[in-house]
């Protein structure tokens, strides 16, 4: 089980590197958004200045210390959702060139397939939202940029609860993708579910926008999409927040059940599609 | 000692309807190369499937090994090897890389794998290209690494579903050495596919014909060709003339002569061909009519397709090898 599982993983970080400009999209795609979204969407400068600006500002947005900041980790969540969308496509193209059809004769345990998959393209989706993080910060040193702004307290649990969320989110999107590479054998069908997708997911978070700007009924979808639950539980552990209903604890109890649910359809989509017809 | 491969009554139908394999029923000894013949949609590689797991039988059943493929598929599984019809290798991945994640599929550790694939990419003249991209290999090398994939685990029995398709004629007499060497170094029996009648006649130890769907017959090449009765006597002579029919028929073991073919030649089964000549030389001799060549070959695997189906194997492999594709 456990060879099989690192020989899944290792032939997936072979096809990786072995494509530079997919290697470079890694590490360019995190840096160009923060740069661009980031620094021309600085909604701060709606606001009108001087210390009532900052007081609605900061009740705006719960607690993060200005636009930018709560910008940069609704960000996070937004890279690991992209880096997500291509994880079905290793599947979709190993069934067109009949790699599949030699994986389905050997005698691996399929969980061990799957296991291996989900690893290595949650792994993908996760560091480059702490490349992502760890750029806005150092924004701050850049003159004329706005960056990152996080309290000076943060303790290691919020920073484990942190990672966590972030790990339950790659998983569960991750998860999302292969089951569409379980699923479907088109590749433009692949690729138009995931174009329907992926904004979709960002814009009923709260990732890019205050929740309390939105219309109610969309504020309901916001409340249970996946990554305004990881996003809240970033913000909450990295700024001086206040006006959260829940503590981080409680919106990584509802990661867990999105992850478990997600995780749970896809192995089942794994198994069916290595299943002998 | 258990029989490699043992198929009862072993049928196919997809649920499209097609019955692609009817009752088949065979069994292949340890260590023989045993080939399975049959022209364009014969249901090779249905039967190839179903005996590797990959397929499930909806009638009948087969033992790979002495145990039930549709039973215990993953104990089938670890016993043999597959090569497939098309390439299953990774184009990124280098030749020993595609090895190595094969192996690990089969839960070789790399301590075990990587002597047995330096091993094989020698054995296999794919030492040079081992550490490049299988991208950029020759036809003939892709060929080459799929069967080190299929035997890196060291499997008991080999499965080949048409491993030289798309090989020039070099290629495939160079493929048959292999196979009889890598039985040769190690216990292993090897159950081929193919619609080269000559591949079958000259690599295998036995070979069936199958055809829509039904085995045909099962035996030696040799066998087959006996059943057939005797040999075919050619006879050629050095000036037309219809005199020498007569002559022919005279000549005690010849019953019917054919017409003569566009080169002249008179075509007739006889029982012994080899004994048959100097009787010919004679009677022709006495009745005064010159020959130009008299020869006697045993049938061929073709003249017994013919007889079976009533049709010419060679149509088939024609329209084959005219831009047929095949669908997974
Ligand atoms: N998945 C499938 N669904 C429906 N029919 C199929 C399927 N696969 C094969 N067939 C049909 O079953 C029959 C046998 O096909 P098979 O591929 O086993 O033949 P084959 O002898 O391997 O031929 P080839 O020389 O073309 O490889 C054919 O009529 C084919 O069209
Ligand atoms: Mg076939």
């Amino acid at each position: 089980m456990y060879r099989e599982f690192v020989t899944v993983l290792r032939r997936e970080y072979l096809r990786w590197v072995r494509v530079p400009i997919w290697v470079a999209s890694y590490f360019v795609v995190p840096i160009l958004y923060l740069v661009l979204f980031g620094q021309a969407f600085n909604l701060n400068n709606l606001f009108p200045t001087g210390p009532a600006g900052e007081f609605y500002v900061r009740q705006a947005l719960l607690g993060a210390p200005n636009y930018f900041s709560y910008f940069a980790v609704g960000m996070a969540a937004f890279v690991t959702l992209t880096a997500t969308l291509y994880a079905g496509t290793g599947i979709l193209f190993d069934k067109q060139l009949g790699i599949h059809q030699r994986t389905v004769a050997t005698p691996a345990p399929r969980t061990a397939l799957f296991a291996g998959s989900l690893t290595f393209r949650a792994f993908m989706a996760a560091w480059p939202a702490f490349l992502s993080l760890g750029v806005a910060v150092l924004f701050l040193r850049v003159p004329g940029l706005v960056g990152l702004s996080v309290r000076s307290s943060v303790s290691a649990l919020g920073l484990g609860e942190v990672l966590l969320a972030e790990a339950l989110l790659a998983l569960m999107f991750t998860a999302v993708f292969l089951s569409f590479g379980y699923l479907l054998d088109s590749n433009e069908a692949y690729f138009g579910i995931t174009s329907l997708l992926n904004l979709p997911i960002l814009f009923t978070s709260n990732a890019m926008f205050p929740q309390s700007t939105m219309p109610a009924w969309l504020q309901n979808v916001t409340a249970y999409n996946p990554a305004s639950l990881a996003v809240n539980v970033m913000r909450e552990n990295l700024f001086n927040t206040s006006g959260y209903p829940y503590p981080p604890g409680i919106y990584l109890l509802g990661l867990f059940a999105w992850a478990a649910a997600l995780i749970g359809i896809a192995l089942y989509l794994s198994a069916r599609a290595l299943r002998v017809p | 000692m258990t029989d490699a491969i043992r198929t009862d009554a072993l049928g196919k139908t997809y649920p499209t309807g097609t019955v692609a394999v009817k009752d088949v029923t065979l069994t292949v000894r340890p260590g023989e190369i045993f080939g399975f013949l049959g022209p364009n949609g014969a249901g090779k590689t249905t039967t190839i499937s179903m005996l590797t797991t990959v397929l499930r039988p909806t009638s009948g059943r087969a033992e790979v090994d002495g145990i039930d493929v549709a039973r215990y598929p993953g104990r089938v599984r670890r016993r043999i090897g597959l090569v497939f019809q098309r390439s299953t290798a990774d184009e990124v991945l280098t030749g020993r890389e595609n090895l190595e994640v094969a192996a690990g599929l089969y839960g070789l550790s790399p301590a075990e794998a990587r002597p047995r694939i330096r091993e094989l990419l020698d054995h296999l003249d794919l030492g040079d290209a081992a550490d490049r991209r299988v991208r950029g290999y020759s036809g003939g090398m892709r060929r080459r690494l799929e069967i080190a994939a299929g035997i890196v685990h060291s499997p008991r029995i080999l499965f080949l579903d048409e491993p030289t398709l798309g090989l020039d004629p070099q290629g495939r007499a160079e493929f048959w050495e292999f196979v009889r060497d890598l039985r040769r170094r190690q216990e292993l029996t090897v159950f081929l596919t193919t619609h080269y009648l000559d591949e079958a006649d000259r690599l295998a130890d036995r070979i069936s014909i199958i055809d829509h769907g039904q085995l045909l017959t099962t035996g030696t090449p040799g066998e087959l060709k006996d059943r057939l009765g005797g040999d075919l006597l050619v006879v050629r002579p050095a000036r037309a003339g219809d005199g020498i029919v007569r002559v022919l028929e005279s000549i005690p073991g010849i019953a019917n002569v054919d017409p003569p073919a566009p080169d002249g030649a008179y075509r007739m089964h006889v029982a012994r061909g080899e004994s048959m000549v100097p009787s010919v030389v004679r009677a022709c001799d006495a009745a005064g009519i010159e020959l130009a060549t008299v020869s006697a070959r045993s049938p061929s695997l073709d003249d017994v397709f013919l007889t079976m189906t009533g049709r010419e194997y060679r149509e088939n492999a024609d329209a084959l090898e005219n831009g047929h594709t095949h669908s997974p």
